[in-house]
C-alpha cells in the first residue's frame, strides 16, 4: 500500500489504526508472506513432524483439556471437506499462491476468498486452479463466482463427481446469536505447512466498519485465507479472512450471510475464462453507490474550531484519531484529525480500493509572524501527494480556485463577507475498472495571515457521479462559525 | 641594432594558445619556409617538408601585395579553413593572415594592418568593486531573511551558520573554478571578473525565486505559477553563459550555441519524464503557494464553480484510459505472438 502524503510537513507517526498493518491471509509470493515460506522451506520435514508430534501428544492429552478435544472432533468432522486452493502458474506449474477453501452444497461447491483466487481471476489465460485435499488427493477447480466486496469466491471442481459424498460445512442458524467469547475454530493450512486448526474467541462484528466483518480473537497466518471458522459444533460463522500484524490475536473473518448470497447468485453460473475487470468493476460501481450515499447521509461533525466548520465525518464506519503539537514547540502549534475506513476493497497485490480518508488541520502561528506561517502555511499544501501515473491509476488531473463559502444562513446583501478557500480537486482514472476514479479534494482557508485550517478528503474507487457529488459535500463543510472581525 | 623602419613585416610563430612563440622580422623578400635549413625560416615540424612555402610580392616587384605559393608537400597550407592551392601565388591581405602549416601556425603581420584597441586591465581605477560588493550584500541579505523565515523564532545561532559561511564559501568555489578556466584558457585567474558577473544574476534568481510564486498566488495564476522552475532554469542558463562569454570572448556564437543546446536537451529530457509520469509538463499538479491574505488580488467564485470544472478532467481522464488500453491490448497481442 502506497503511503499516502498527509496534510502538512509536521507529519504525524503512523496512527494505531492504519490499515497497513491489515494483512491479507494469502501465502505466497504477496510481499511478507513468501519471505517466511522459504525460510521454512529446508526444514519442512521437521515442521511435519513437530505438527504429527503435537498431534499425537494432543491425542494423548485429550482428557486433559474439553477444549483442545473439541478441536480435535471439529477437525474430525471438517476433514474431508476442507482443501487447500492452489493457484498454480500455467506455464510451470509451481504455486503463485495458496490459500484454505471448505465444501458447502454436499461437496459440489467450493468457497474461498476472493484474493485466494484474484490471480486466475484476473488472468485467466496465465494461471489455473487446483484443488488439494486432507488426504492429498488433488483436482483443477473452475471460478464460478465471487464477491470481490466481501472478499469471497465460489469454484466447483471441474470433474462434478470428485468432491461428491464429502458432505458440506453445516449452517449455524443464523437465529442463533453467538455470544461474545465463545470458542470458536479456524481452519486452514497456514503458509502451506499443513492443515491446522486455530482456536478463539467469538467477539462480535468489528465496530465502525462499513462492511460487516466478524473480530475473531485467535491467531491466523497466511494461507489460511478461505478456511471456515466454526463454532462448538462444526457449523459455519465466518471465513477466514484477514489479520492485524500490529496486534496479536486480532483477526478477522467475513460472517456466513453474504458466503450464502454469493452462493445463491453463483451455483449455477458458467466458469469464468476472460480477466474479471468488468464484473469488478460492476461490482464496484455498486459499492460505491451505497457507500457514497450512507456518506452523504450523515451530517459532519465539528473539529472544535473557533471560527471555522471544518468537515469531519461521523464514527458510523470511519475511525478518527487526532493529535497536536507540544506546547514546548515554538515553532507553529497545530492540530490534526485523520479519519480512516478500515473497510477496503482489495482487489490485487497492488490496488485496494472503496474507501474514503478526510482528515484536517488546524494552524495557529500567532507566534512565527505572517512571513514565517505563510512559508509554513504553503509548504503545509505542497507536501500533498497526489499519485503519479502507475499500472492501475492514471496520472491525476486538477483544477483549482478559490472558492468563498456563504455565511450559515445564507448570503443575502449586507451579509458578512464569505470564508475564502484556496480549493483543489484531483482525480485520476482507474486504467481496468473502467468508471471508477479517486478523488482528491485540498481546501485551505485564506482569510488570516497568521492561522488558518486545510483539509483533505480522498474517495477512491468512485464514479464521476459519485465524485462530484462527494466533493461539493466536502467543501460544503467549510463555513465560518465567526468572522476574524466579529470576534474582535 | 635593427631598425624599425628596415622591417617590411613581422612574421610570429604562434603557440596553441594564441601567443607568439617566435617572432621574425622580415627585412627581404621573398621568405622561405620549411624544415630544411637553407630555409628563411627554419620550422622543427615533421608535418612540413623540407621547402613548404613561400611568401614574396605579388608581380615580383616590391611595394605590391604579398602572396602566398605552396610549394611541392603532402600537408599543404590552410588559410582561413582553406587549403591553399599548390604553385599558385595567393595574394594575402593587407592586415596580414593566419596560416596553418602541419601543426605549425604562422601568424604575417603587414604594416597596414588594423590595431584592436587598448584593452581595460581588469581591476584598474575607473572599475571599482564598489557595485559588486553591494550586489554581494544584497544578495547575502536576501538569503538571510529567507532562512530565517524558515528558522522558527529563538533558534539557536548555529542554524545560522550554513548560511552565513556556507554562502560565501560557496560563491568562491563558483567563481574560482570560472577564474581557473580562465587560467587555462588566457592565463589570467580572473576571479573578480566572474564574481562581478555571478552576484547580480544569483540575486537575480534569488528574486525570481522569492517573489514570482507569490505574485502567480497573489493573482491566482496557476498556469504563470508553474512556469517558475522553467525561469529559473533559463536564468541559471544564461548565467553560465554569461560566465562562458566572459572566458571564451573570441567564440560568442559558439557559446551561445552550446549553452542554449543544453538548456533545450534539459527542459526536453524534464519535460518528457514529466509527461511519463504526471501526463503533463509541470512537476506539480496544482499551485501549492497560497497568496498572502492582504496581498489576494483575485476574486473567489461559488464552490459550485469548481465542482462544475470536473467534467472536463474527467474527459481528458477517459482519454487517457482508452489510450492505456489501446496499449495493453497492443501488450498482450504481443504476448500471445510470444
Amino acid at each position: 500500500m502506497q503511503s499516502r502524503g498527509l496534510l502538512a510537513f509536521p507529519r504525524a507517526a503512523p496512527c494505531a489504526a492504519a490499515f497497513s498493518a491489515l494483512m491479507i491471509l494469502l501465502a505466497g509470493p504477496p510481499p511478507a508472506a513468501w519471505a517466511a515460506a522459504p525460510a521454512a522451506r529446508p526444514s519442512v520435514e521437521a515442521t511435519r513432524a513437530t505438527t504429527a508430534a503435537r498431534a499425537s501428544t494432543a491425542a494423548a492429552g485429550s482428557a486433559e483439556a474439553a477444549p483442545a478435544g473439541a478441536g480435535q472432533r471439529i477437525y474430525e468432522r471438517s476433514r474431508p471437506r476442507l482443501l487447500q486452493v492452489r493457484t498454480l502458474l500455467k506455464t510451470q506449474d509451481s504455486q503463485a499462491s495458496v490459500g484454505s477453501g471448505f465444501l458447502v452444497e454436499d461437496g459440489s461447491l467450493l468457497v474461498t476468498n476472493y484474493h485466494v483466487v484474484s490471480q486466475f481471476a484476473l488472468q485467466p489465460n496465465r494461471h489455473r486452479l487446483v484443488y488439494v485435499t486432507v488426504d492429498g488427493s488433488q483436482g483443477a477447480l473452475q471460478l464460478l463466482a465471487f464477491d470481490v466486496v466481501h472478499d469471497l469466491a465460489l469454484l466447483r471442481p471441474a470433474d462434478p463427481a470428485a468432491l461428491t459424498g464429502r458432505g458440506a460445512i453445516a449452517w449455524r442458524p443464523a437465529r442463533e446469536a453467538l455470544p461474545r467469547g465463545a470458542r470458536i475454530f479456524s481452519l486452514g493450512n497456514p503458509l502451506d505447512v499443513g492443515f491446522a486448526v486455530a482456536e478463539g474467541s467469538y467477539n462480535g462484528p468489528v465496530e465502525r466498519s462499513f462492511l460487516e466483518t466478524l473480530f475473531f480473537g485467535g491467531s491466523l497466518s497466511p494461507g489460511m485465507s478461505g478456511g471456515p471458522a466454526l463454532d462448538d459444533q462444526g457449523r459455519l460463522i465466518g471465513v477466514n479472512v484477514a489479520a492485524r500484524r500490529d496486534g496479536e490475536q486480532v483477526s478477522f473473518l467475513v460472517p456466513a450471510a453474504p458466503v450464502r448470497a454469493l452462493i445463491e447468485r453463483g451455483r449455477s453460473a458458467r466458469p469464468l475464462t476472460t480477466p474479471a475487470w468488468p464484473e469488478i468493476t460492476r461490482q464496484l460501481l455498486q459499492h460505491e453507490a451505497l457507500l457514497t450515499e450512507s456518506f452523504m447521509a450523515q451530517p459532519w461533525r465539528s473539529a472544535g474550531h473557533a471560527r471555522y466548520t471544518i468537515p469531519v465525518p461521523q464514527e458510523t464506519f470511519m475511525r478518527c484519531w487526532g493529535r497536536g503539537s507540544t506546547q514546548a514547540e515554538r515553532g507553529l502549534q497545530f492540530e490534526r484529525g485523520d479519519c480512516e475506513m478500515d473497510s477496503r476493497i482489495y482487489i490485487n497485490a497492488s490496488l485496494l480500493t472503496g474507501y474514503f480518508t478526510v482528515r484536517h488541520e488546524t494552524y495557529d502561528g500567532r507566534t512565527l509572524g505572517a512571513l514565517r506561517f505563510a512559508d509554513r502555511y504553503s509548504a503545509s499544501l505542497r507536501n500533498e501527494f497526489m499519485g503519479r501515473n502507475d499500472r492501475h491509476l492514471t496520472a491525476p488531473q486538477c483544477a483549482e480556485r478559490l472558492i468563498e463559502q456563504p455565511p450559515r444562513g445564507g448570503g443575502g446583501p449586507g451579509a458578512a463577507p464569505g470564508l475564502p478557500l484556496k480549493a483543489v480537486i484531483c482525480l485520476r482514472a482507474y486504467k481496468k475498472l473502467e468508471g471508477l476514479h479517486d478523488l482528491s479534494v485540498l481546501v485551505a482557508t485564506l482569510d488570516d495571515s497568521q492561522a488558518g485550517a486545510q483539509g483533505r478528503f480522498d474517495a477512491h474507487g468512485v464514479s464521476f457521479a459519485s465524485a462530484q457529488k462527494l466533493a461539493q459535500h466536502y467543501l460544503d463543510g467549510y463555513a465560518w462559525i465567526a468572522p476574524k472581525t466579529a470576534s474582535r | 641594432m635593427d631598425r624599425a623602419q628596415d622591417r617590411l613585416a613581422l612574421i610570429e610563430i604562434v603557440e596553441r594558445e594564441g601567443h607568439p612563440a617566435r617572432r621574425v622580422d622580415v627585412r627581404a623578400w621573398p621568405v622561405t619556409l620549411g624544415r630544411a635549413l637553407d630555409n628563411d625560416i627554419v620550422l622543427d615540424d615533421p608535418h612540413l617538408a623540407a621547402h613548404h612555402a613561400q611568401l614574396e610580392p605579388q608581380g615580383g616587384a616590391a611595394g605590391g601585395a604579398i602572396a602566398l605559393r605552396v610549394l611541392d608537400s603532402r600537408n599543404g597550407v590552410r588559410l582561413a579553413g582553406r587549403a591553399v592551392p599548390a604553385h599558385t601565388p595567393l595574394p594575402l591581405p593587407a592586415a596580414g593572415a593566419l596560416l596553418q602549416m602541419g601543426t605549425t601556425r604562422v601568424r604575417l603581420r603587414l604594416p597596414g594592418e588594423v590595431l584592436a584597441p587598448e584593452r581595460q586591465l581588469a581591476g584598474h581605477a575607473g572599475d571599482t568593486l564598489t557595485p559588486t560588493l553591494l550586489t554581494g550584500a544584497a544578495l547575502m541579505g536576501l538569503l538571510c531573511a529567507q532562512h530565517a523565515v524558515g528558522l522558527d523564532p529563538g533558534a539557536d545561532f548555529s542554524a545560522w551558520l550554513p548560511t552565513l559561511f556556507g554562502l560565501p564559501l560557496a560563491v568562491m568555489v563558483w567563481c574560482g573554478l570560472w577564474a581557473l578556466l580562465s587560467q587555462l584558457l588566457h592565463h589570467h585567474f580572473d576571479f573578480s571578473g566572474h564574481l562581478r558577473i555571478a552576484l547580480p544574476w544569483m540575486l537575480g534568481l534569488g528574486l525570481l525565486e522569492a517573489l514570482w510564486p507569490q505574485a502567480a498566488a497573489a493573482l491566482n495564476a496557476p498556469a504563470g505559477w508553474q512556469l517558475s522552475p522553467a525561469l529559473e532554469a533559463l536564468g541559471a542558463a544564461l548565467l553560465v553563459h554569461a560566465h562562458w562569454r566572459h572566458a571564451l570572448p573570441k567564440r560568442p556564437r559558439a557559446v551561445s550555441a552550446a549553452v542554449a543546446g543544453l538548456l533545450l536537451l534539459g527542459g526536453g529530457i524534464s519535460v518528457a519524464s514529466s509527461l511519463r509520469a504526471n501526463d503533463s509538463p509541470y512537476r506539480t499538479p496544482y499551485m501549492s503557494t497560497l497568496p498572502l491574505p492582504a496581498l489576494r488580488l483575485a476574486g473567489t467564485v461559488p464552490a459550485a464553480t469548481l465542482v462544475q470544472d470536473m467534467a472536463p478532467l474527467a474527459a481528458r481522464l477517459a482519454q487517457r484510459v482508452k489510450k492505456a488500453r489501446e496499449e495493453d491490448r497492443d501488450d498482450s497481442d504481443a504476448a500471445v505472438e510470444d
